[in-house]
């Protein structure tokens, strides 16, 4: 049964050691924080993790991507002879993901999976299945960035689709609408650079299978570098 | 670990040492300063620029009119005191090779012998001792104060300015001196001509490795000015690539003219060297 949903973006802003002598996603990683935060104090007996990568499959928990994205070993993104990649770290969305379940703490076991960014229907029913069927209270993390196009200084330019995409999302999450987000093309939400989309159909095929409703609330939706940046919970009373 | 004024700097951290002159006629400022109002105008500007450490002088290092200690006292002494009056926290550093003139900038509150002359007077650093305070050791090759130097020659200059460096800093060490605020300085220009001055800069990894803090005074000098055949005045830029060279090797003070220009230099090798973060990363991780 799943108790609770959170979506929280995963961009590497989000890792501190990332963005040097400022700290520019920390309005963002609060809201993260507080959406996993609300997710835990749900009383789940797993936490499960969905976020996209190149393919897709289980992961063993590991350390965020830091070398990969040019950061170095010691805190403060900074420590000289950073040259050694790392060893088992996780793919970005799952790693931001780990790095934000450390910030909220709590001892509930957490599984992690990756879904590849341009799985379709088949593959993202077929994890969405293997969650519903699950008889612990599973709470769910879901890695669900926007359109990275979302202005002539966004990562992929500016492409006017953007916006009616992201909107719907936006209001798919403030509506507690899981058929909404199974309706998103994949082929449009590659178009659009929106890293998101298949592991929010993996939420919303699993949360429609069982059938619960769920309190909506969303807690964040703004694209300060471009790329759209959702936060949402939805809590079930169950 | 080098310790100034009671502050400690790590050895990453790259401090500026801005040079106010008290002299009328110091080869850059030509006499910018000379009097009392421009010069602590120039102290509070540097300190607003974010200089670490100030470095007062009152004689000029090139050959002239000859200034005696007393004189020497009265263009510095009472200028010390009041720059300590109104910038309690601000290190201040004196270049004066006289322990007579020492003496009377330390009970004026200073906290830093440059003794820019290579230990021509023993006695500096029985003052550093006696007053706890810190003391450059510098190369000069043994030459006396306010001479240029005449076919001065080395085995190795580097190896020389290593062994007679590192020698002043431990005899001052063992005189009473703060180990942890002794650094060395290879004194580029003095007693050497441009090749060897080229040669400190392209090795000062060596003298970095021995441990003790090295001081780098680069600003504006004759080396830079004959390495690129430009006159005092146009010689910044030639300037700030030795700075950035002897950065990328370890050099933790900088003697300068231009605070902001140096310190950009500075942390900007120390983002490429990894021990210090961008201000602000956000291209490509959003």
């Amino acid at each position: 049964m799943i108790v609770g949903t959170a979506v929280c973006p995963h961009p590497p802003l989000l890792l501190r050691e990332l963005t040097g002598g400022q700290d520019v996603g920390a309005d963002l990683r609060k809201a993260c924080e507080a959406a996993v935060a609300s997710l835990v104090a749900l009383g789940p007996e797993v936490l499960v993790v969905v976020g996209g990568a190149d393919t897709g499959g289980r992961r063993e928990p590991g350390p965020a991507p830091v070398r990969a994205f040019g950061g170095t070993e010691s805190a403060g993104g900074a420590g000289g002879s950073g040259t050694r990649p790392e060893e088992g770290a996780l793919p970005l969305s799952l790693g931001v993901a780990g790095r934000l379940l450390d910030a909220v703490g709590g001892a509930v076991p957490v599984d992690m999976y990756a879904v590849a960014f341009d799985a379709g229907p088949g593959p993202v029913a077929e994890l969405a299945d293997a969650i519903a069927r699950r008889p612990e209270r599973v709470a769910l993390l879901v890695m669900g960035d926007g359109s990275a196009r979302r202005g002539v200084k966004a990562p992929g330019h500016l492409d006017e689709r953007a916006f009616a995409y992201d909107e719907r999302v936006r209001r798919a999450l403030a509506g507690a609408d899981p058929s909404a987000l199974l309706g998103l093309e994949p082929g449009l939400a590659a178009e659009l650079l929106a890293a998101g989309r298949a592991a929010l159909q993996v939420m919303a095929a699993a949360v429609a299978r069982g059938g619960a409703s769920y309190r909506p609330e969303v807690l964040y939706a703004d694209d300060p570098f471009g790329v759209m940046y959702t936060v949402a919970v939805w809590s079930c009373d169950c | 670990m080098l310790r100034l004024r009671g502050r400690e700097y790590d050895r990453d951290a790259a401090l500026v040492m801005a040079i106010v002159n008290r002299t009328p006629d110091s080869f850059y400022d030509r006499g910018a300063t000379w009097d009392d109002g421009p010069a602590f105008e120039r102290v509070r500007r540097v300190v607003d620029q974010g200089a670490d450490i100030v470095d007062i002088g009152g004689i000029k290092a090139a050959p002239g009119e000859e200034i005696g200690a007393d004189e020497e006292k009265r263009r510095i002494v009472d200028f010390v005191a009041g720059v300590r009056q109104e910038f309690p926290d601000l290190v201040i550093s004196v270049d004066t090779w006289r322990a007579s003139v020492g003496r009377a900038v330390c009970e004026a509150g200073a906290d830093l012998l440059n003794d820019a002359w290579g230990g021509y007077d023993p006695e500096l650093a029985e003052v550093a001792a006696e007053f706890g305070v810190g003391l450059v050791c510098t190369h000069t090759g043994g030459v006396a104060p306010r001479t240029r130097p005449h076919r001065l020659h080395y085995d190795d200059v580097v190896r020389e300015a290593i062994d007679s460096t590192v020698a002043l800093a431990e005899r001052a060490v063992a005189l009473g001196a703060p180990a942890e605020s002794v650094l060395i300085d290879p004194a580029h220009d003095f007693g050497k001509n441009t090749w060897h001055s080229l040669e400190l800069t392209r090795r000062l990894d060596e003298m970095t490795a021995t441990g003790w803090p090295v001081l780098v005074s680069l600003s504006n000098k004759d080396f830079v000015g004959e390495t690129l055949d430009l006159p005092v005045g146009e010689r910044l830029t030639g300037t700030l690539a030795a700075t950035a060279v002897c950065a990328w090797h370890g050099a933790q003070v900088y003697r300068v003219h231009e605070v902001v220009e140096t310190r950009q230099v500075l942390d900007m090798v120390a983002a490429i060297r990894g021990v210090r973060p961008p201000a602000r990363a956000v291209r490509g991780l959003a």
